[in-house]
């Protein structure tokens, strides 16, 4: 009996825990460099893709929306996207031009369960971008309410 | 022993990540680069004849058109040259002129020799397709008869920074 009512206590304890407003965002790593290198003649650059990372949503309550954006602007002519792939019920926004202002990758989020989904970067360039040396920016990933 | 399974419960609940509004953001480094990029490509394969004069004058040229060429460059003052593989029978000159990109400019009527040639200075972060491509065959009347022969033209997108 006094073993009972101690655990009747613990499980009083968590079940009055706050309940979360919103779920956990993990992303898988940083994806390799994005390197523009070639043309057909007469078009503008070839843009390059890499999907080689991925983002895991876990259970959200209430409806979420991911946004995204850059620390910094990216250099005249050139054009960082991303696109994230939704979880289930959600919405992706498809290829999104990052900016210095959040933009909305997925939208509708309502998850029962944790999520990994992919991330696909694009860069690409004009003519006019001319050479560009290396650099980076840092992409930050928010998970917020969307009612 | 239902408290017990209650409690296994609530617990397997938070394994699966519900977590505090802490962890709402996450990070990624993007790296990029632009290389330099030099691409130019050539389309039509022309037939030239020289076959009349006006009497007095030296043989008619024959100008060959059609032919067009396509550029690609991120870099600033480019240029293009041409050159054949072997050298033309003498009293024979092969011409080719380029129509420049926007903002480039053309050299016009260049005879084409085993060295490269320009033909189109001043490119810059351009690019441009189905631009027209004229070839023109001189001929003087001491070269007599020549018969069919080929050459290999080759354009070279060079130079830029």
């Amino acid at each position: 009996m006094g073993t009972t009512r101690v655990l009747l206590v613990a499980l009083l304890g968590l079940a009055s825990r706050p309940v979360p407003a919103q779920g956990q965002l993990l992303v898988s790593g940083s994806p390799p460099p994005l390197v523009v290198s070639a043309a057909t003649a007469g078009s503008a650059p070839v843009s390059v893709t890499n999907s080689s990372t991925t983002y895991t949503l876990a259970l959200t309550l209430g409806t979420h929306k991911l946004t995204g954006q850059i620390n910094a602007g990216m250099p005249t002519g050139t054009t960082l996207s991303v696109t994230l792939a939704a979880p289930p019920g959600a919405t992706s926004q498809g290829a999104v031009a990052l900016s210095t202002t959040p933009r909305d990758l997925v939208t509708n989020i309502n998850l029962t369960v944790a999520s990994t989904r992919s991330i696909t970067y694009q860069l690409s360039a004009t003519s006019a971008a001319g050479v560009v040396p290396a650099q980076t920016r840092t992409v930050t990933l928010t998970l917020t309410s969307a009612p | 022993m239902r408290i017990a399974l209650g409690l296994g419960i609530v617990c397997s609940l938070g394994g699966v990540g519900v977590t505090s509004a802490a962890a709402q953001t996450a990070t990624q480094i993007v790296t990029f680069e632009v290389d330099a990029i030099n691409q130019i490509a050539v389309a039509g394969s022309p037939s030239l004849v020289i076959s009349s004069a006006t009497a007095g004058s030296a043989p008619t040229s024959a100008t060959s058109s059609g032919s067009t060429w396509d550029i690609t460059t991120n870099q600033s003052g480019a240029k293009v040259t041409a050159s054949i593989g072997s050298a033309m029978p003498t009293g024979l000159t092969l011409n080719v002129s380029l129509v420049a990109p926007s903002g480039a400019t053309s050299a016009g009527y260049k005879a084409l020799g085993t060295t490269d040639t320009d033909v189109v200075t001043g490119i810059t972060k351009v690019n441009a397709s189905g631009l027209s491509l004229v070839y023109r065959l001189d001929a003087t009347t001491a070269a007599g008869v020549v018969s069919s022969g080929t050459r290999t033209v080759t354009y070279t997108v060079t130079g830029g920074t």
